[in-house]
């Protein structure tokens, strides 16, 4: 009896099936045909970064099944938006006519939905989580990938827009800080979700939805109040194909570190409220203390790895445009800054055996370093590195 | 006795000096104390003016921060001590782990106890029913095809352990990232300027913190092909070549000679539709006597020249010495004599006057001036940036040392739909430009304002045409008549010498109260009565006959007013001279940072052992197991059907939540493949 609920459990499909191959399959002829339509404007660099990223999402898709069906949907969504543009003789203001365009998928009416969803998706989690609801938990859930489809159609057709409304301006959609707001959203989103999945719980969604809702506020105030979505060429600088990985990786930084924060917010909650009274039935239904002092140890990994990864291609890209690969410029130092800071609390977890509160105090105040690193150099401090000024 | 004490006491120490070197507390304060430098390093603007300090924080504050070197943060002696300090300890931290660590990986500890084993963070135990042999086979297989590698020990006793060792690369993970950091210091090092910093103390070099010509460098602030390690730029100009670098070295600069000459045939700058820069490049020659064909390319943003170690960057751009030919018109001459200039940017002209000696220092010319466009144009022309035409930036210095600089257009720029050509003057660089606009005629020229303008200078002229425009009537007798004339003419050196307020202040001075009214209504309508005979003359000249200016048209109305309130404001213009471009030949020149960084590949390989570590460390587990296999107790009767116990034990060296359940499993696994 116990022998077959652990061989269900530990039932793991490791062998290469019919789906992996369709996968691999759909991901391959998806990346030659871009490669086909667009390969034209791409350098060398280039395509090896598109061979790469196709290696990569063949990997991610196999390794996190769920990210499969989010794949086909955005390509269905941004094909049928660049194929409505072409539609319109690929002029910008299709997306006042087009239908599709106007009202679900130009990149800026995505980016709408998006928005919308990620804060009806915070305030869902919280009810969840009040209610004791599974069904409302999976709503929020649901809103939480949608959200997710919707950002990564607005960043794809955005991308495309850049080269309909003049070709010299095309360029991927991570230049600006409007724009690299949405890859954080984004990328926040797809980890947690991930992380969602692993450890079946929802009860943290509303957390994590906190600091992705204070960016989509910051992204509503960047539209409407400086129009910042508007789309403008690149300055010679950011001209580059450097720009493709040493950005989403520092992103993966970011958003990493973001949700470790989250965590270390309900660990502390958790912890108070136990004191308190352990019987409390929000400690219940809260994950376990240690799974969340391991979510957070995990985040932290993953985004110190990623973050590590971003710095060495930031100096990389900074020794051929600058001319020098450390130049203790603002922007530099507070990324060393931020590593320095992850690289101490994850020292001192894994030769100390810290855990618990403090840790969870640090990730936390973390998360104001890591702030400071992305938006407040960019506010308070001139450097090489200006790309978004507020 | 006391001798072996002495004997141990010297380790001891030493042992005492290397566990604090090597501690954990010690590399986490020396992460912390890193972290705070460079937010001060941020924070507080580096490598400024020792000046702008003490304008910042008082003399006071300037004098102790700068003591505590916070002003070059990254180059204080103590944050290289603690960079050193983290050096030491990482090291000493490798060191002492390593030889644990290796060992670690190799060894299987099969040689365990049972005991030992039964004292392991996981183990469980059970029975099979199948004999030693055939079980210990099973156990080597499953652990093998779950990844572990197995050694098998036969104890004394007849027990059987089978050891299992997975990911051990986990600890080639430490290895990596610690190492990576000395690697990318020692990288760091090659490309510091320690040797220079040595130079100096000893007194063989010293930076040059002059603006002087390349020639008056003396020699101890030049350097040779010794200097392994720099990153300097120099501004080339189009059509020229330099095989010289300028360092940038605390607070002047060092010459770097260079072992070959570059020489920048053209340097361009693209724009996109909306007036932004969209990329800048240069045409680059390098030529060296190591090379037989010389090396053509064409350098961009984000697109160097590498040549042997040196890599060459576009970096930014300027003036190299555009070719002015200038018309300077003096403004208070009595007739049109502008002097012709032929210069160029970067050159100082002096200028012998009837008023003075002047230096005029040309600084720039530009060729676009980009401005925003205002609502109404940009709904015409849908443009959000309109060009102002070139420009020239200069400063006229008298012979005190006083310096008004100028902003020149060389193109009339539209304003309120009248052509101006604007002309900026300021004294102090902290102040913006004051605008004089002198206003165009209906060519679009500046002809008739100067004609105008030498006319009010010209008292004789003056004279003649005011007799003209006013007759002597018989009433008026010849002293009166002479009188009215004087004064007319008088009212035009006041306006001339102080504008409008030039009169007011004389009726103030010379009048008394009571009549300031009535005198300087009379006044103002024989000045402007004056001025607009001057200004029929003018129109005369140019073969218009308006008998009165009642048939002078609306635009050259306009004309007349925007003239006066030019005229009226050349007082406060500084040396009475306008210089006028009259054509020019643009020659930019372009910013190149040139490097030679040794020390580059050397960080990018700890750059990708660190990235390598970091994986390995956080994603390689290392997981032990241990089976013990022995031959179960006999019970009786089934001696030949003899089974067999088994005791499995396992450990991680990071232990996760996932330990136990991944434990679980294993141990599953094994109970399943027996039976």
């Amino acid at each position: 009896m116990q022998s077959e609920t652990l061989s269900n459990h530990y039932e793991e499909t490791k062998s290469f099936g019919l789906r992996d191959i369709v996968w691999a399959a759909f991901v391959i002829i998806g990346s030659l045909l871009a490669w086909d339509q667009y390969g034209h404007n791409m350098d060398v660099y280039e395509d090896a970064i598109l061979g790469a990223a196709a290696i990569g999402l063949i990997w991610l898709g196999r390794f996190w099944r769920s990210f499969q069906p989010v794949t086909v949907v955005v390509t269905l969504l941004s094909v049928l938006a660049i194929y409505t543009y072409a539609k319109h003789g690929n002029v910008i203001t299709a997306n006042e006519q087009a239908f599709f365009l106007k009202y679900l998928i130009s990149s800026q009416s995505a980016i709408m939905w998006m928005n919308a969803l990620f804060i009806l998706a915070m305030v869902t989690y919280f009810l969840a989580l009040y209610q004791r609801s599974e069904f409302t938990g999976k709503v929020a859930t649901t809103m939480v990938w949608s959200a997710a489809v919707f950002g990564l159609v607005g960043m794809m057709v955005r991308w495309r827009e850049s080269y309909i409304i003049n070709v010299e301006y095309g360029h991927i959609p991570v230049s600006s800080l409007y724009e690299v707001f949405i890859l954080f959203v984004v990328l926040t989103a797809l980890i947690y979700l991930y992380y969602e999945q692993k450890y079946k719980t929802k009860t943290l969604g509303g957390f994590v939805m906190l600091v992705i809702s204070a960016a989509v506020g910051f992204i509503l105030w960047y539209t409407f109040d400086r129009e910042a979505h508007v789309i403008q060429p690149l300055v010679p600088a950011l001209k580059s194909w450097w720009m493709k990985i040493h950005v989403p990786a520092n992103f993966i930084g970011y958003g990493t570190f973001s949700i470790a924060a989250m965590v270390g917010l309900a660990y502390l909650i958790t912890a108070k409220v136990k004191e308190k009274n352990p019987n409390s039935g929000f400690v219940k239904r809260m994950p376990s203390l240690e799974l969340m002092d391991d979510l957070m140890y995990k985040n932290i990994a993953l985004g110190f790895a990623f973050f590590t990864i971003a710095t060495v291609l930031g100096a990389m890209w900074a020794a051929e445009a600058w001319g020098g690969y450390w130049s203790w410029d603002p922007k530099e130092t507070w990324a060393l800054i931020v590593w320095l800071n992850y690289a101490a609390w994850l020292h001192i977890r894994m030769s100390k055996g810290w855990r618990g509160k403090p840790m969870a105090w640090w990730a936390l105040i973390g998360l104001l370093v890591t702030t400071f690193a992305f938006l407040g150099v960019n506010m308070f401090l001139s450097g090489l590195h200006s790309y978004g000024e507020l | 006795m006391t001798q072996e004490t002495v004997h141990s006491a010297a380790p001891r120490k030493q042992r005492v000096l290397l566990d604090f070197l090597g501690s954990m507390n010690l590399a986490v304060t020396l992460l912390v104390m890193l972290s705070i430098a460079s937010v001060i390093g941020t924070v507080l603007q580096q490598n400024q003016a020792t000046q702008d300090y003490i304008i910042k924080f008082g003399p006071f504050w300037a004098e102790v921060f700068n003591s505590l070197g916070l002003f070059h943060v990254y180059g204080a002696a103590w944050f290289v001590l603690v960079l050193v300090f983290l050096l030491l300890s990482t090291s000493v931290c490798v060191t002492r782990n390593t030889p644990g660590f290796i060992k670690d990986m190799k060894q299987f500890s099969e040689k365990l106890s049972l005991k030992a084993l039964q004292h392991q963070p996981q183990h469980t135990e059970f029975t099979s029913k199948d004999d030693l042999q055939t079980e210990q086979a099973r156990v080597v297989k499953t652990l093998q095809a779950q990844g572990y590698k197995t050694k098998v020990h036969a104890r004394d006793d007849g027990s059987v352990t089978v050891a299992g060792l997975k990911g051990r690369w986990n600890r080639l993970g430490y290895f990596f990232t610690h190492v990576s950091i000395v690697v990318i210091c020692i990288g760091a090092l090659l490309d510091s300027n320690l040797l220079l910093k040595y130079r100096e103390l000893t007194g063989n070099l010293i930076p040059e913190t002059r603006t002087i010509s390349l020639k008056e460098v003396p020699q101890t602030a030049w350097l040779g092909p010794e200097n392994t390690s720099f990153r300097g730029s120099v501004n080339v100009p189009e059509g020229q070549k330099s095989d010289v670098l300028f360092l940038p070295y605390e607070d002047g600069y060092l010459v770097q000679k260079l072992p070959f000459m570059v020489e920048v045939k053209d340097f361009r700058i693209e724009y996109y539709d909306t007036g932004m820069p969209k990329n800048y490049e240069s045409d680059l020659v390098l030529t060296s006597p190591e090379l037989d064909e010389p090396i053509v390319k064409t350098i961009a943003v984000n697109h160097p020249l590498y040549y042997k170690n040196y890599a060459i960057y576009q970096s930014s751009f300027g003036d190299g010495g555009s070719l002015l030919n200038l018309k300077v018109h003096p403004l208070l001459s009595p007739v049109e004599n502008p002097i012709g200039l032929q210069t160029a940017v970067n050159k100082v002209e002096p200028l012998k006057t009837p008023i003075g000696k002047f230096n005029v220092e040309f600084n720039d010319f530009r060729l676009f001036n980009m401005v925003p466009t205002t609502e109404e144009e940009h709904a015409k022309t849908g443009k959000k940036f309109h060009n102002n035409g070139p420009s020239i930036i200069f400063k006229v210095r008298n012979e005190q040392g006083k310096a008004w600089e100028y902003e020149n257009y060389m193109s009339p720029s539209l304003q309120e739909n009248r052509w101006f050509y604007m002309t900026g003057v300021r004294t102090m660089n902290s102040e913006p430009f004051r605008y004089l606009f002198i206003p165009a005629d209906a060519k679009r020229q500046k002809t008739r304002f100067f004609k105008f303008l030498a006319l009010i200078n010209n008292p004789v002229e003056n004279t003649r045409i005011f007799k003209e425009a006013f007759p002597q009537s018989e009433q008026t007798d010849d002293k009166t008549y002479a009188l009215q004339i004087r004064l007319m003419q008088q009212l035009m050196t006041l306006f001339r010498a102080k504008g409008f307020d030039g009169i007011s202040e004389f009726i103030n001075k010379n009048v008394p109260e009571e009549e300031r009214q009535k005198v300087g209504d009379y006044y103002f309508g024989q000045t402007s009565f004056a001025l607009q005979s001057l200004f029929l003359d003018v129109l005369k000249q140019e073969g218009a006959q308006p008998a009165s200016d009642a048939e002078v048209s609306d635009f050259d109305k306009q004309w007349f007013e925007d003239a006066l309130t030019a005229i009226n404001t050349i007082p406060h213009y500084g040396p009475p001279m306008y210089f006028e471009l009259e054509s020019f030949k643009h020659i930019q020149s372009t910013g190149l940072q040139i490097t030679k960084s040794p020390g580059k590949d050397v960080v990018y390989f700890g750059s990708a052992m660190l990235i390598i570590g970091v994986f390995f460390l956080f994603y390689v587990r290392q997981k032990r197991i241990w089976v013990n296999l022995r031959q179960a107790e006999n019970s009786g009767d089934q001696a030949d059907k003899a089974g067999t116990d088994i005791t499995v034990a396992g450990k991680d060296n990071k232990p996760l939540p996932e330990t136990e359940t991944e434990f679980e499993r294993l141990v599953h696994l094994l109970r399943t493949s027996s039976h």
